[in-house]
C-alpha cells in the first residue's frame, strides 16, 4: 500500500476570525475521482487553494505524495497538482494555443524557451480535450464550455499527478456538463487524481465515486454518494428543509459514514 | 485588434503571401508541426528586420531634415568620413544625430516600459506617462539639479539616480493606491496615476519657478515639463544607451513571466512564477528605462501606449515577442515624431511631447471606451 496522493493531517485554516476548516484530517487515494461538495461560502475553494499551496494551513500539516507540502519547491509542486481556477480573465487577445503553453511554465527555467518536448506536451493536452481547431482562436471569443476545456488543458500541459477543479461545470448546459464529466472520467482512468469543487449533487451522485462534503459548523464528511447524501447530513450542511432536499439524498439506508465530525 | 479578432480561420491574404506560399491552414499546420506561423499574426522575425531597416532609415532622413537641409548621401558620407565632413559634420555630429539618437533612445526606452507595465497591470492603457512615474522621474530629477547638483553617485549624476528613485516611489505610491483585493480595477488605477502625476509635475513647476535657479537648469525643466527633447552630449548617450539596451534585454525573460501574469496572479503563482520577484524587477527595469528617457526627453506621454497597441495588432500580444519590436518601433516612432515636431513650423519648434499628446490622447480615449464597453458586456 502507497502512501495517499493527498493527506490532510490536523488541518485548521481562517479567514480573519471565520473558522473554515477545523482540525481536518483525511486522506485521497491514487486514482480517486473526489467530488467537494457543501454551501457556498463554505470553503471549497479555500481547501483547493490550500493543496495548490496558494495559502498556507494556520495550523496542521498536508501532505502530497507523502512529502509536506512545505517542502515542495515553488516549481515542483505546480508538476504535480494542477488548479484549474473558476474563472479566467485574460486582459490581451491571447490565443487559446498561447494560453494552454503557460501550463508549460513550471517544466521551464528563466531564460531557456520553450522545449520541443513543451510543445508536444501542449498538443497532446489540446488533443485530449478536443481544443485543436481552437489553437488560433482568441479567449474571449469561446464560450462557456470551450474555456473550461481550454482550462482543463492547461492543467493537462502541467502534466499533474492531481488535478483540482473549481466548479468546472458551473454556467455550462446540461449538454455540456456531461461533456465536462465524461472528460474527468477519461482523465481520471489516464491516471489523474480528480478533485472537483461541484455544486450540481444529482450529477455528483451518478458521477463521483467519492464525495467530501465541508459542513458549515465547521466538519467534514466523506464517503461514497450512499454515505454522504444523506438527508439529515444535507439538511445540517446546506441548512434547508428535509422536503425540499427529497430529491438529492441517494439511500436513506446505508452502512454508514466513513468520518463524521 | 479587431482584425484579428475575427480572421483567424482566413489569414489576410496580402501579408501571408509575401510571406508563404498560400497554402490551406490545415496542410500549414501539419507542415510546420503545429507550430503558429501560419496565421494572420506577422512572424516576429520579420517584423523586428522590417523595423530596424525602418528604424536606419529614420535616423539617416531624420539626420538630414532641418534648417539647414542635407542630402541622405551626404548625410551617409558624414557617417563614414567623419573627419572630412566640414560643416555638414559639424550640424550631424554637434546637434542633429545625436538629437535624432536621444529621440530613438527615449522612444524605444518608452515603448518597452509600456509593453512591462501593460503587463504588470493586465492593463493595455498603462503608460509611464499615465500612471505618473514620468512624473516621478521629472521631479526626482528637479530635485537632483537644484539641491544637490554636485552629488555623483557610481558615475551617474544625481540627476539620473533621483530620475530612478522618483520614478520606483511613484510606482510604490500607484500600486498601493490602485490595489484592492489583489486586482487593479481600471478605473482606480487611472485615476490614482492621473492625480499622482499632476501632483509631481505641480512639485517639478514649482522648482521651475525659484528664482535662484540656475538658467541651464531652468531650460532642462522647461524642456523636460513640455517634453521637449533636447541635445544631448555625446558622453550622455553613451551612459545611457547601454543603460536601456541592457534594460530591455533583461526585459526579455521577465516578459515570459508577464505572459503567464496575463492569467491572473493568484494562478501564475499557482504555475510556480514568484510573482512578487516579477513585480520587483517589472518595477526596477520599468523605472530605470523611464528615469533614461525622462533625463532625455522629460514628459513625453502615450508613446508606451500607442507603439505597443499597433504592434499587438500585428503580433498579438505575447509580451516576449513584443518586446523588441515594441523598442525598435518606438525608436523610429519618435525619432519621426520629433522630426515633424522640430521641422513642421520651423523656425519654431512644437516639444514633441505636445505632439505625442496629439496623437496618442485620442487612442487612449479610443481604448477607454473599447475596454469599459468589454467590461460591461
Amino acid at each position: 500500500m502507497t502512501a495517499p496522493v493527498l493527506e490532510f493531517r490536523n488541518v485548521s485554516f481562517s479567514y480573519g476570525p471565520r473558522l473554515l476548516l477545523d482540525r481536518m484530517s483525511l486522506g485521497i487515494e491514487t486514482r480517486e475521482m473526489v467530488a467537494l461538495v457543501g454551501p457556498n461560502g463554505v470553503g471549497k475553494t479555500t481547501m483547493l487553494k490550500l493543496i495548490s499551496g496558494l495559502l498556507p494551513p494556520a495550523s496542521g500539516e498536508i501532505l502530497l505524495q507523502g512529502k509536506p507540502l512545505a517542502a515542495w519547491s515553488r516549481r515542483h509542486l505546480p508538476r504535480t497538482v494542477a488548479l484549474v481556477p473558476q474563472e479566467l480573465e485574460i486582459p490581451f487577445n491571447f490565443r487559446v494555443e498561447e494560453i494552454v503553453a503557460q501550463g508549460r511554465v513550471p517544466h521551464q527555467t528563466l531564460f531557456g524557451g520553450a522545449t520541443p518536448a513543451d510543445h508536444r506536451e501542449v498538443e497532446s493536452a489540446m488533443e485530449a480535450v478536443d481544443i485543436v481547431g481552437l489553437r488560433h482562436r482568441p479567449y474571449s471569443e469561446l464560450s462557456g464550455g470551450e474555456r473550461q476545456r481550454v482550462k482543463i488543458a492547461i492543467g493537462l500541459a502541467q502534466q499533474p499527478k492531481l488535478m483540482l477543479l473549481d466548479e468546472p461545470t458551473q454556467h455550462l448546459d446540461v449538454g455540456r456538463q456531461i461533456e465536462l464529466i465524461a472528460l474527468l472520467r477519461r482523465l481520471n482512468q489516464r491516471g489523474i487524481t480528480i478533485i472537483a469543487a461541484v455544486h450540481d449533487l444529482n450529477l455528483v451522485a451518478e458521477n463521483f465515486a467519492s464525495i467530501i462534503m465541508l459542513m458549515p459548523t465547521p466538519g467534514w464528511i466523506a464517503g461514497s454518494a450512499a454515505e454522504v447524501l444523506r438527508p439529515e447530513l444535507l439538511q445540517r450542511a446546506f441548512s434547508v428543509s428535509q422536503s425540499a432536499l427529497g430529491r438529492y439524498c441517494v439511500s436513506p439506508d446505508s452502512e454508514g459514514l466513513t468520518q463524521v465530525r | 485588434m479587431e482584425a484579428e479578432l475575427k480572421a483567424p480561420v482566413k489569414p489576410k491574404a496580402t501579408v501571408e503571401r509575401t510571406l508563404q506560399p498560400a497554402v490551406s491552414p490545415r496542410t500549414a499546420l501539419a507542415a510546420t508541426g503545429g507550430q503558429s506561423k501560419l496565421d494572420n499574426r506577422i512572424s516576429t522575425r520579420t517584423l523586428n528586420l522590417v523595423l530596424l531597416v525602418a528604424l536606419a532609415l529614420a535616423i539617416v532622413a531624420a539626420t538630414g531634415l532641418g534648417a539647414v537641409r542635407l542630402s541622405i548621401s551626404e548625410v551617409l558620407r558624414a557617417f563614414l568620413h567623419p573627419s572630412r565632413a566640414g560643416d555638414a559634420g559639424e550640424i550631424i555630429f554637434q546637434l542633429r544625430l545625436p538629437r535624432v539618437l536621444a529621440a530613438a533612445l527615449v522612444g524605444a526606452a518608452l515603448s518597452a516600459t509600456g509593453v512591462l507595465f501593460q503587463g504588470l497591470f493586465r492593463n493595455p492603457l498603462a503608460d509611464p506617462f499615465v500612471l505618473g512615474t514620468s512624473g516621478g522621474a521629472a521631479l526626482g530629477g528637479a530635485v537632483g539639479i537644484f539641491l544637490i547638483p554636485s552629488l555623483s553617485f557610481a558615475g551617474f549624476g544625481a540627476t539620473a539616480v533621483l530620475a530612478f528613485c522618483g520614478s520606483v516611489l511613484t510606482m510604490i505610491l500607484v500600486w498601493y493606491l490602485a490595489r484592492a483585493g489583489g486586482r487593479f480595477a481600471m478605473e482606480t488605477l487611472l485615476l490614482a496615476g492621473f492625480v499622482i502625476g499632476t501632483m509631481l509635475n505641480a512639485g517639478t513647476v514649482v522648482f521651475e519657478m525659484r528664482e535662484e535657479a540656475s538658467n541651464s537648469g531652468l531650460r532642462v525643466l522647461a524642456a523636460w515639463l513640455h517634453g521637449q527633447l533636447s541635445i544631448p552630449t555625446w558622453s550622455q548617450l553613451a551612459l545611457i544607451a547601454p543603460l536601456v539596451g541592457i534594460a530591455i534585454v533583461l526585459g526579455l525573460p521577465l516578459a515570459g513571466r508577464l505572459n503567464t501574469l496575463a492569467l491572473g496572479e493568484e494562478y501564475a503563482a499557482q504555475l510556480g512564477v514568484s510573482v512578487a520577484r516579477v513585480r520587483v524587477a517589472t518595477v526596477i527595469l520599468g523605472s530605470l528605462l523611464t528615469a533614461a528617457a525622462v533625463s532625455l526627453g522629460g514628459l513625453i506621454g502615450f508613446v508606451g501606449l500607442l507603439v505597443p497597441h499597433f504592434l499587438r495588432i500585428l503580433i498579438g500580444p505575447n509580451h516576449v515577442r513584443l518586446l523588441l519590436p515594441a523598442a525598435l518601433g518606438g525608436a523610429t516612432f519618435l525619432i519621426l515624431a520629433d522630426t515633424f515636431a522640430r521641422t513642421a513650423f520651423a523656425p519654431t519648434e512644437i516639444p514633441v511631447g505636445v505632439f505625442t499628446a496629439f496623437l496618442g490622447g485620442p487612442a487612449f480615449l479610443y481604448l477607454l471606451n473599447h475596454r469599459s464597453r468589454e467590461s460591461r458586456q
